[in-house]
């Protein structure tokens, strides 16, 4: 009974983790107006029905574009802070990294809502772009914290005989800082894209005529109760899954060379 | 150029961004938390009307307050839940499982963040999956009203960040080294004692920074208590969401605003001590 | 790792395609969420070779924030609640429209609201559709009977049976007509009595919730009436279940109405302008009733030869005079009254 104990705790554990994803994909599948029981079908009319709309088509690219563009930008401008943090000495360091830090201890409401009215009084008018900026701001810090903690001697000792074979300072950056702190580079892009993709109250706050995913899922949400909800969300799920498995696979397979 | 300077230059751009983006409108927010409305416009000063009406609003501090416990419901349960789920990851699933163990662990991490809420609902109706079975199970004789209540907007949040902890805290487990175990165990400590004396003290970092994690991504959602939680009761986030809705009532907002991140930054002092935020 | 690169790439890509091939002439509306059905605005871009842009709000403070920070042209377009017309005019955010251009004289009389949507005789607006907050309940599970006076409504037989829509100004309305008082002349006087009721109605409640949480509590049993429920929110669960209906009480209910207005300092006021014609034609009219997001009756009534029999039974077409004779329009306080009036719903909410 004793050995039992984890299996049961790791079972209960994973019914509800998949219990509303269960739910979720099953009903999307229903045959009629409601994703409520009874189940009727199975019927894949509501995943027509979502294919065919182009405002949740073109939200999903929009999505897709933010949550690259600002993991790219998150990532380079993190990378570069945590090679100058790393690699040389400033004064006021730790405070450096504080500030850096900061936005991870701040709700994304707060960042979207200050965003909202600095941009506003700018005079800034609100699209993806400023969704993309916002973004950047609750990305960076991650994107910081993972490359500056794979920052080793190792790479260190690297660098320097490439500096000594005369390799200038960009030269070094790009041959060998960057290669060696691959992993660290692709994971922090990888969880930047993960969050920015299905952010919602940042993207709400600061878009305007085209809006992400999350925001677009939002106002069918209040539209009114319908399996085509389900549907997205089941499709959203599928896609992620498929690139998440496919990142470990990617993963997997260089650590084991 | 000197060594510094160069150095400055590859933090700059990073610097200069979170200084734009970020601690700029911070500041302006709280500018904004002092100004007043009149009708609709917008009188700048330094008012603490806004602060006051926090004291005296009934609502408004009561949000604070469903806020912080819901919060802190949340955090605990979770950090309870995952701890073992992590450990038995780590400790009992064998080796060339654990890793696919602990991606399906978590992989409804990335169904969308909006839509999971509305399956929680789906889930918890009055005729949904939960009533249905412990209904045929004969452990209920009337369905339970679980949706559109606290218990609702606290499973939401508990199911996300559940597996948010599982993954922080396993790779915690993961680091530590078997011999510290071994080691406890040979000097004759029981198992309790060992995880008492020896595994706790070490992960407690790890445990912590989820911890504050989680609090921070909860007490500012949105989503999750607007959804799930019947609205009866309304925490700080809904509460800034509703005076943006109707009245645009910005600098009310904003004060709401700066009382969460000194709610967070309370939180952040208490649990400083095993903080590790740029170790993620 | 040539990936970055590649993702850059891939992102460029996804921004050519997303913007548009062709520069073609564009329209801003700001909108509520019916008026983002393809099949109402597809007829109009396709008629006039334009592209009709459409951000949609969730409260009028949002609006007319979003619309006092913009710049002069960034929007032509403006849906409105009806009662909120005198604040966008106020805010000098509503330009005066050519009523003549419309067919206002087809409207039914009782929604032209010129109270509302005239300011010192000129017009900045008009009524392009409306409906009731009201009662929905489960005819299976309740008697209609009770659900024909407010005070069984809400009454100790349906304790814990009950969701509360959650927009305060038409849920005050609802608990003004039950508490006797004309949802025009609600006073800042009057609020205590109103509070009671909202705290009675409160206390019988299960939830106060959104369309879609109202909806999922009546369709899965959760709870068998909403008050401040109405067509737009039992239309579409009808087809499936068709127990699920609503009625307007003996005592009244609640009108709701939205409007339609050309934003001040639009640089396109004619194709602003047609998009009303459009909108408030017998076609236009027709699709917006029935849009996927929420059903409610057109404003001209011409639309009537539009709609289908089966559309117009949804509807209830034919019980119209009738109920706009019984029901008042929702309440349009001032600032002052507004803050009053939403604390206290914030307050009943709280308890």
């Amino acid at each position: 009974m004793r050995h039992a104990l984890p299996w049961l705790y790791l079972m209960a554990a994973f019914v509800f983790i998949y219990l509303p994803v269960a739910v979720l994909v099953l009903f999307s599948f229903q045959d009629g107006n409601l994703p409520v029981p009874p189940f009727q079908g199975p019927s894949l009319r509501w995943y027509a029905d979502i294919l065919g709309d182009d405002d949740l088509t073109g939200a999903l690219a929009h999505s897709l574009l933010v949550a690259l563009g600002a993991s790219t930008l998150a990532v380079v401008l993190g990378f570069l802070a945590a090679y100058g943090l790393a690699r040389h000495i400033l004064p006021g360091s730790a405070l450096l990294r504080g500030v850096l830090i900061a936005p991870l201890t701040v709700s994304y409401l707060i960042v979207g809502l200050g965003l909202l009215i600095v941009l506003t009084r700018a005079g800034l008018g609100l699209s993806l772009l400023t969704a993309g900026i916002g973004h950047v701001v609750i990305n960076l810090p991650l994107a910081f914290a993972i490359i500056y903690a794979s920052m080793g001697a190792q790479q260190q000792n690297a660098e320097r005989a490439a500096r000594d074979l005369g390799a200038d300072e960009a030269r070094v950056i790009l041959l060998i800082t960057v290669p060696m702190l691959a992993p660290a580079i692709a994971a922090a892009f990888f969880l930047s894209v993960t969050l920015s993709w299905d952010e919602f109250i940042i993207a709400f706050l600061l878009t305007r005529f085209d809006v992400t995913l999350p925001v677009e899922i939002w106002s069918m949400l209040r539209s009114g109760l319908s399996p085509r909800l389900n549907a997205i969300g089941s499709l959203v799920f599928l896609i992620s899954v498929v690139v998440v498995l496919s990142v470990e696979l990617f993963f997997a397979r260089g650590r084991r060379s | 150029m000197t060594q510094t300077a160069r150095g400055w230059g590859f933090v700059a751009p990073a610097l200069l961004w979170t200084f734009a983006f970020f601690i700029l409108p911070l500041i302006v927010m709280g500018a904004m938390s002092l100004a007043t409305l009149d009708g609709r416009t917008l009188v700048w000063g330094l008012s603490l009307a806004n602060y006051a009406e926090l004291a005296e609003k009934a609502y408004l501090w009561r949000a604070i307050l469903v806020s912080l416990e819901i919060t802190l419901t949340v955090t605990i349960v979770s950090v309870l839940l995952a701890y073992p789920l992590a450990w038995i990851i780590a400790f009992r699933v064998p080796k060339r499982w654990q890793r696919l163990t602990l991606l399906l662990a978590i992989l409804p991490f990335w169904t969308s963040y909006v839509v999971r809420s509305y399956a929680w609902l789906l889930v918890l109706a009055r005729e949904g999956v939960v009533n249905q079975t412990l209904l045929n199970l004969g452990l209920i004789a009337e369905p339970l009203t679980l949706a559109n209540t606290r218990f609702a907007t606290i499973t939401g949040f508990v199911h996300f960040f559940v597996m948010l902890l599982t993954l922080t805290i396993y790779a915690n487990l993961i680091q530590l080294s078997p011999n510290y175990r071994r080691a406890a165990m040979d000097l004759g400590a029981s198992a309790f004692q060992t995880f008492r004396h020896v595994i706790l003290p070490l992960t407690l970092p790890g445990i912590v920074t989820g911890a504050f994690l989680t609090f921070v991504l909860c007490i500012g959602d949105y989503v999750t208590p607007q959804i799930l939680g019947g609205n009866t009761e309304l925490t700080v986030p809904q509460v800034i969401m509703v005076q943006l809705g109707r009245r645009a009532d910005f600098p009310l907002a904003s004060a709401l605003a700066i009382v969460l991140m000194g709610i967070v930054t309370l939180a952040y002092l208490a649990c400083a001590r095993w903080l590790r935020l740029d170790r993620i | 790792m040539n990936r970055l690169p590649s993702f850059l790439l891939c992102s460029a890509a996804l921004f050519l395609a997303t913007s548009p091939a062709t520069a073609q002439q564009e329209l801003n509306a700001l909108v509520w969420c019916d008026h983002t059905d393809p099949a109402l605005i597809e007829p109009f871009e396709a008629a006039h070779n334009v592209k009709v842009n459409l951000r949609e709000y969730e409260g009028t403070g949002a609006a007319l924030a979003l619309l006092e920070q913009s710049r002069p042209g960034d929007w032509d377009v403006l849906v409105i609640d009806g009662i909120d017309v005198f604040r966008a005019v106020e805010g000098g955010i509503l330009a005066p429209l050519p009523e003549d251009a419309l067919p206002i004289a087809d409207f039914f009389p009782e929604v032209v609201m010129a109270e509302n949507n005239t300011v010192d005789g000129v017009t900045y607006a008009v009524t392009e559709k409306f409906g009731y907050n009201t009662i929905s309940y489960n005819a299976d599970k309740v008697d209609p009977a009770d659900m024909q006076d407010l005070a069984t409504v809400w009454s100790e037989t349906y304790q814990g049976r009950i969701s509360i829509y959650d927009y305060y100004l038409p849920l005050i309305g609802l608990a003004a007509i039950s508490a006797g008082i004309p949802t025009a002349e609600i006073g800042a006087d009057d609020l205590d009595a109103i509070g009671e009721v909202l705290s009675t109605m409160r206390g019988r409640a299960a939830s106060v919730a959104g369309v879609v949480a109202a909806q999922t509590a009546l369709a899965t049993g959760e709870v068998d009436i909403v008050v401040g429920g109405g067509e737009w929110l039992t239309a579409v669960l009808a087809e499936d279940q068709p127990e699920l209906t609503w009625t307007i009480p003996d005592q009244g209910a609640v009108r709701w109405a939205q409007s339609i207005g050309i934003v001040q300092g639009t640089s396109q006021p004619d194709l602003a302008l047609e998009f009303i014609k459009y909108i408030t034609s017998p076609e236009g009219q027709a699709r917006l009733a029935t849009s996927s997001c929420f059903w409610g009756m057109p404003a001209n009534a011409k639309a009537g030869e539009i709609l289908t029999d089966a559309q117009k039974a949804v509807l209830r077409w034919d019980e119209q005079p009738g109920y706009l004779a019984r029901t008042q329009l929702y309440p349009a306080p001032d600032t002052d009254l507004d803050i009053e009036m939403q604390d206290l719903w914030l307050n009943t909410l709280q308890q």
